[in-house]
């Protein structure tokens, strides 16, 4: 502690104004605040302050997806640290170089951003689409509006889509076949690249995984939302500490597995599956929740959720494409702000009538 | 301190119900402002010998309310800047200021006793009006005006400001006394009188005191902050903001004020005031005269430096500035809060056992309550609006806050007066939850105060324009 200060305090200079890197000064104040809570004080009433900030509700996040890296490291091999590493390294350095553009502080939520989008991709992704895609999600999805906090698009999701139809060939053939037994894929750099159709393009066919291989997550499919264990594991905590919104997950799992239910006749059998299936879960616990792009109100956040729950079982079972969870979230992104303002008007509304 | 939901914050340092009498200063050093008071007009000349009681100086803003002398001594007007000091105090005897009359009355004070409008002068020229604001806006009120509704609380919650058990405790004769003289000026209008929702002994024996009197309107009301806000209580029950028939509040201090300056005809100068938080080593009450030197007090009772000492609660109230010296006539409570000078190493990442929160990420969640030692740290670096919503969970005015931020951050004030800024009771607890660290209590102080300045602008153009007509 007293050596992390000390080194710090030694540093500090060099970053000042005047001082030979005080362009890297966000980077530096980052490092700062990453290993010491900040000496900040309150300058007006309240004088004391809750201790819960936005780096805490970032790093909730990031140990609530834990389960679902290490599933995918377990059934895709090392080679998903490495996609982690070049999503870390080209958000980051982008994140890093608007920082010094617009002279603010490097923000915290970049660290979800990168350690979501590698669980959304493929697994066997070329790296440097990896990178491409991050770029593009961070630069188009958040930067150009503003940085997190002011951005109208999940980041992860943008990067994605931009990669869905920039190269289709290359997304679509790097679905692999996970690993099996103790120790999985974990002592594997690489899958060789045969590529497998995943659990929904299959079912189009006829063919449905079984539901116990969609728990576990031993089936093709994006690294993190193969295992569904995993995912709840981890998205029942967010949940459960109130950092994801419970009306967000309740209400488009809830309009998601409805829909199905009356789209399928009623077969539970059915809909179960197409629950654990793709990445609906992850979307639904990880993606949709993420609180900057979606509505603040709570009327919002159940209308939001309805929107994209219904628009997720549209697109799977009557458009051509397999999977419909990543273009639902977008369309409810793009609705959140109309919803606010819906729904804010309507509470308004009802403040005009009470007296001061 | 409770709030809506059952989130508990408890701040360690309460003071205890004990009152106790500080040794008698050596002199007196009264600041000329206060919360809301700029007693800009000086009525003494330096070097001049005062009695207690005497005029020092009148706030001409405010209804010309007198800055009264607690003691007898000799005045010093350039001593210190900002304040009014007394010295070489004459020995005082306070048994004698506290009993009953010794020889002759002021005469002002005999004519209140039949008079009403004798009796509000005498409660200005004897300190008590002081005690009365608006309760919507907090503002001093006109003495002559005639309230549409009248409060009076004996709850005090937030931490820490003088509790009202510990100050009623024995002394509730007096209390009903100062209601009796209150209601008699007031011509029969009823008085709401607020008490916990508890069946404690003490409540019951407030209800006792109060039950022979039919204009006595009691209001049991949850102890649950911000319930101790005037304007919270005037919108529970009920009673608008109107600017020609104000809603008077009024604290159990300002009752046991009203019973001295009516009953004996003596002047309001000592305060019972709660000295707490977690820097004082001994937090009880103190009775103590206005201008006593705040140095003075924490000498005794404070452990911890630097601390930052607030007038009134951690919640409210505002950190007094290095110029303050002595006690002002409006200060309730001293908190005192030790300075953040510590940082931690991965402070953000530690399970957060010692550390409750609003929300739900800190392994504190699963302890009972405990009495928790907070400092100034600010938790964390300012960060733009997340949209958690947890501000909107709190506020009990049932705004917004993050709604009413995004509006004042695009500069939209018109926006901003739709989304009801007005309704702010300025609780503070939206700026306590939220994670961005962002300041809104301030920022809708503020904003409030630009939107009334616009107004009255406009009224005034507007006004000329009809002259020009």
């Amino acid at each position: 502690m007293r050596l992390v200060a000390n080194m710090l305090d030694r540093a500090r200079p060099l970053f000042e104004e005047g001082g030979r890197f005080n362009l890297l000064k966000p980077v530096f104040d980052a490092g700062d605040a990453l290993f010491l809570s900040p000496l900040a004080r309150t300058s007006v009433a309240p004088h004391v302050r809750d201790p819960l900030d936005v780096k805490r509700v970032m790093t909730t996040v990031i140990i609530a997806v834990i389960p679902c890296i290490l599933a995918s490291v377990y059934f895709f091999g090392l080679r998903m640290l490495a996609m982690f590493v070049v999503s870390y390294a080209v958000g980051l350095s982008i994140e890093v170089l608007s920082a010094i553009v617009r002279k603010e502080e490097i923000n915290e939520g970049f660290f979800v951003t990168g350690a979501l989008f590698p669980l959304i991709l493929p697994p066997a992704l070329p790296l440097w689409m990896v990178g491409v895609g991050v770029a593009f999600g961070v630069i188009v999805g958040k930067e150009i509006f503003g940085g997190t906090g002011r951005n109208v698009f999940n980041p992860a999701l943008v990067g994605r889509v931009f990669l869905a139809l920039a190269y289709p060939r290359a997304m679509s053939g790097a679905f692999v076949e996970p690993g099996s037994g103790p120790l999985g894929r974990v002592t594997q750099y690489a899958v060789d690249a045969v590529a497998t159709a995943t659990p929904l393009a299959a079912a189009k066919g006829g063919d449905f995984a079984p539901i116990p291989n969609l728990l576990i997550g031993n089936v093709t499919g994006s690294a993190g939302e193969v295992s569904s264990i995993a995912i709840l594991l981890g998205g029942i905590f967010l949940v459960a500490v109130g950092i994801a919104s419970w009306r967000t997950v309740f209400s488009m799992l809830g309009s998601f597995a409805i829909l199905s239910a009356v789209m399928h006749g009623g077969s539970l059998e059915i809909v179960g599956w197409h629950m654990l299936a793709g990445g609906l879960l992850f979307g639904a616990f990880f993606m949709a929740t993420d609180p900057v792009t979606s509505p603040m109100t709570n009327a919002g956040k159940w209308a939001y959720g309805i929107i994209i729950g219904v628009s997720a079982a549209l697109i799977r079972n009557l458009t051509g494409y397999v999977e419909g969870v990543m273009f639902s979230i977008l369309l409810g992104n793009i609705f959140a702000p109309v919803l606010d303002e819906a729904f804010i008007a309507a509470s308004l509304r009802r403040l005009r009538e009470q007296k001061a | 301190m409770k709030l809506r939901g059952g989130h508990n914050i408890r701040l360690a340092g309460r003071p205890s119900s004990e009152i106790r009498d500080l040794p008698a200063p050596s002199r007196l050093l009264i600041p000329l402002r206060s919360r809301r008071f700029h007693m800009t007009e000086i009525r003494v000349d330096d070097g001049r010998k005062v009695a207690a009681g005497d005029v020092l100086a009148s706030d001409p803003e405010n209804f010309r309310i007198p800055l009264l002398a607690p003691r007898a001594g000799t005045v010093r007007l350039e001593a210190l800047e900002g304040h009014v000091v007394i010295e070489r105090l004459e020995p005082f005897d306070v048994e004698h200021f506290d009993g009953s009359p010794a020889g002759g009355m002021p005469s002002h004070v005999e004519a209140a006793r039949s008079d009403p409008t004798a009796k509000r002068r005498a409660l200005v020229e004897l300190g008590a009006w002081q005690f009365f604001s608006d309760a919507h806006s907090g503002a001093v009120l006109d003495p002559s005006s005639v309230p549409s509704g009248v409060i009076v609380s004996t709850i005090h919650l937030e931490p820490f400001v003088a509790r009202g058990d510990v100050q009623l405790h024995g002394r509730l004769d007096e209390f009903a006394r100062g209601l009796e003289h209150l209601q008699n000026f007031l011509e029969y209008q009823p008085i709401r009188l607020v008490v916990p929702d508890l069946a404690t002994p003490f409540a019951k024996e407030i209800r006792e005191a109060v039950a022979g009197y039919a204009f006595v309107q009691l209001v049991a009301v949850p102890l649950r902050y911000p319930f101790d806000h005037a304007s919270v209580l005037a919108r529970h029950l009920g009673l608008p903001h109107d600017l020609e028939h104000p809603v008077w509040a009024i604290p159990t201090a300002g009752i046991f004020a009203v019973d001295r300056a009516l009953t004996f005809g003596r002047p309001v100068t000592e305060r019972v005031v709660s000295l707490g938080g977690p820097a004082v080593d001994e937090p009880v009450h103190v009775r103590i005269p206005v201008g006593y030197p705040i140095d003075d007090v924490l000498a005794n009772h404070v452990c911890r430096e630097p601390a930052r000492v607030v007038s009134g609660g951690v919640f409210s109230g505002d950190a007094m500035g290095e110029d303050r010296k002595g006690l002002d006539t409006e200060t309730a409570g001293l908190t005192v809060l030790a300075e953040n000078r510590s940082r931690h190493l991965f402070g953000f990442a530690r399970p957060g056992w010692s550390r409750r929160s609003y929300g739900r990420t800190f392994l504190s969640g699963i302890r009972p309550t405990f009495a928790e030692s907070m400092n100034t740290a600010l938790q964390g670096e300012l960060r733009p609006c997340i949209a958690c919503g947890q501000c909107v969970d709190v506020c009990p005015a049932g705004i917004m806050p993050n709604v009413i931020h995004k509006y004042l951050y695009a500069d939209e004030i018109e926006n901003t007066i739709d989304a009801r800024v007005d309704l702010c009771f300025e609780c503070g607890l939206c700026s306590y939850v939220c994670p961005s660290k962002i300041d809104l209590r301030q920022q809708f102080i503020d904003a409030k105060r630009a939107i009334q300045e616009e107004l009255e602008a406009i009224a005034e153009a507007e006004a000329a324009l009809e002259v020009e007509a």
